[in-house]
């Protein structure tokens, strides 16, 4: 009986359905979590953020990473760039948040193509929040964005493009315009039919001079429409590979950092 | 209307043999050995079912239907498992108590939601997703105490048993990463009892 109570006394001693989605308190509505502890850290001219993505089924690689991250000086926030989990079960998002919770600074997240499977938009939906956000944070304004299209069978809704452009048109300060996304819209997974209203509403966009993406598992990055939006891609945990992002008004650095 | 034919025949035929009386009665084969309940163990909150033993009575096959309420599971969720457990050893205790000390075995849940696959939509480019997500194989390792006795001149065994298990991708997931997950990362426990009719 006593043995019982000791281990009863862990969370995942009793578990009842793969894709049961089932978390405590603590882990919780953390994109709005995340966003104030973020608010509370004072922002210069000069943002330094990290990117990196695809830690799904890669826990040792994504531990490895957060001691990379912890090293870097000035970041203030890391995007994790979508594929949190692999099989969009429960228990990969709290083991991945585990292991995030060991960074130095918040972390925040767009969904990725794997955490859709199943369960996994609820338990996104349920940890995180919403799929499609954004905050503005100094003199930028990070639009986050569903662009798993093959998710919903290509169904002409994803990614939202009217939401994509009413963030975009809501921007009175014309801060730096930055939208990340999970799935690039050149590759296979997004929806052919959206790719030009897509890459269009971004071209159109004075504010918007680069995009973040994860999914290839690979750096990748050019001005691949000639339309002066640059796009970046960052490698996966699995790659051992991210990027460290430095913006100001009217530029941007980009760094390729292995661990 | 098959299936109710067959439901209401088992029915009738458990009642009929509910009236028989004597040690050495033979039950009609197709009847179940044994009614299980579960909890927990990755097949629903509660799962219950019939299931059969073999000649020996170190195997046995359990048909259980388990449910998880949205109140414990965040998602209702109804799921099948088709499960096979081998106890080796009996050890006779004083007073017909008798313990099983280890078992092992597999299983094969069904979960049922149009959120979950068996065959991936023609969507997909084929070995997209190499998992389908309807069906979770599993394995665990457990153990029993029972009881024999003797209701209303009619054998009856009673047992309580555990198994700690995991299954394919949580075993996966742990192969990959030693470093960080612990074998207790991927287990879990689950109790239940057994009625059987010996």
């Amino acid at each position: 009986m006593a043995l019982a109570l000791t281990l009863s006394s862990c969370d995942h001693l009793f578990q009842f359905n793969p894709n049961q989605v089932i978390f405590k308190d603590s882990e919780k509505n953390l994109t709005a979590k995340n966003l104030e502890k973020l608010r509370a850290i004072p922002v210069g001219d000069t943002l330094r953020f990290i990117l990196m993505g695809d830690s799904q089924r890669w826990y040792d690689e994504s531990a490895d990473f957060v001691r990379s991250a912890n090293r870097q000086q000035g970041i203030s926030f890391v995007l994790h760039a979508g594929d949190i989990s692999d099989f969009g079960l429960t228990q990969e998002f709290k083991w991945v948040n585990e292991i995030m919770t060991g960074l130095k600074f918040p972390y925040l997240t767009v969904i990725g193509n794997h955490d859709i499977v199943a369960n996994g938009s609820a338990a996104y939906r349920k940890m995180y929040g919403a799929l499609n956000y954004s905050f503005e944070y100094g003199d930028n304004k990070f639009i986050f964005i569903d662009t798993n299209s093959r998710e919903y069978a290509f169904d002409g809704k994803v990614p939202d493009i009217a939401w994509l452009k009413s963030q975009l048109a809501d921007n009175p300060g014309k801060k730096n315009a930055i939208v990340v996304a999970h799935v690039p819209p050149f590759d296979a997974d997004f929806d052919k039919n959206l790719e030009n209203a897509y890459t269009g509403a971004l071209a159109n966009d004075p504010n918007v001079r680069f995009s973040l993406y994860g999914h290839q598992h690979r750096f990748y990055d050019g001005e691949f429409y000639d339309d002066g939006v640059h796009y970046y891609l960052t490698n996966s945990m699995g790659g051992r590979g991210y990027l460290i992002i430095t913006t100001w008004k009217g530029g941007q650095k980009v760094e390729r950092i292995e661990f | 209307m098959q299936k109710y034919l067959l439901l209401i025949f088992t029915i009738l035929s458990l009642s009929a043999s509910a009236q028989e009386v004597g040690l050495t009665r033979h039950r009609k084969w197709y009847l179940p050995d044994h009614l299980k309940l579960q909890f927990a163990g990755n097949i629903g909150f509660l799962s219950g079912g019939p299931g059969y033993m073999s000649r020996n009575q170190t195997l046995e096959t359990d048909l259980l239907f388990g449910f998880l309420p949205q109140k414990f599971g965040g998602d209702a969720l109804v799921t099948t498992t088709l499960k096979t457990t081998y106890s080796p050893w009996r050890i006779p205790l004083r007073n017909s108590y008798y313990i099983r000390p280890f078992s092992i075995g597999a299983y094969l849940s069904y979960t049922f939601g149009p959120q979950f696959d068996t065959k991936w939509p023609s969507y997909y480019p084929a070995g997209y997703y190499w998992w389908a997500t309807a069906f979770r194989p599993g394995a665990y390792i457990g153990g029993k105490i029972g009881r024999n006795v003797v209701m209303n001149n009619r054998k009856r065994s009673f047992e309580l048993f555990y198994e700690l298990g995991t299954y394919d991708l949580l075993l996966i997931s742990y192969v990959q990463n030693t470093g960080y997950l612990k074998l207790s990362d991927i287990t879990s426990l689950s109790l239940g009892v057994k009625f059987g009719f010996d």
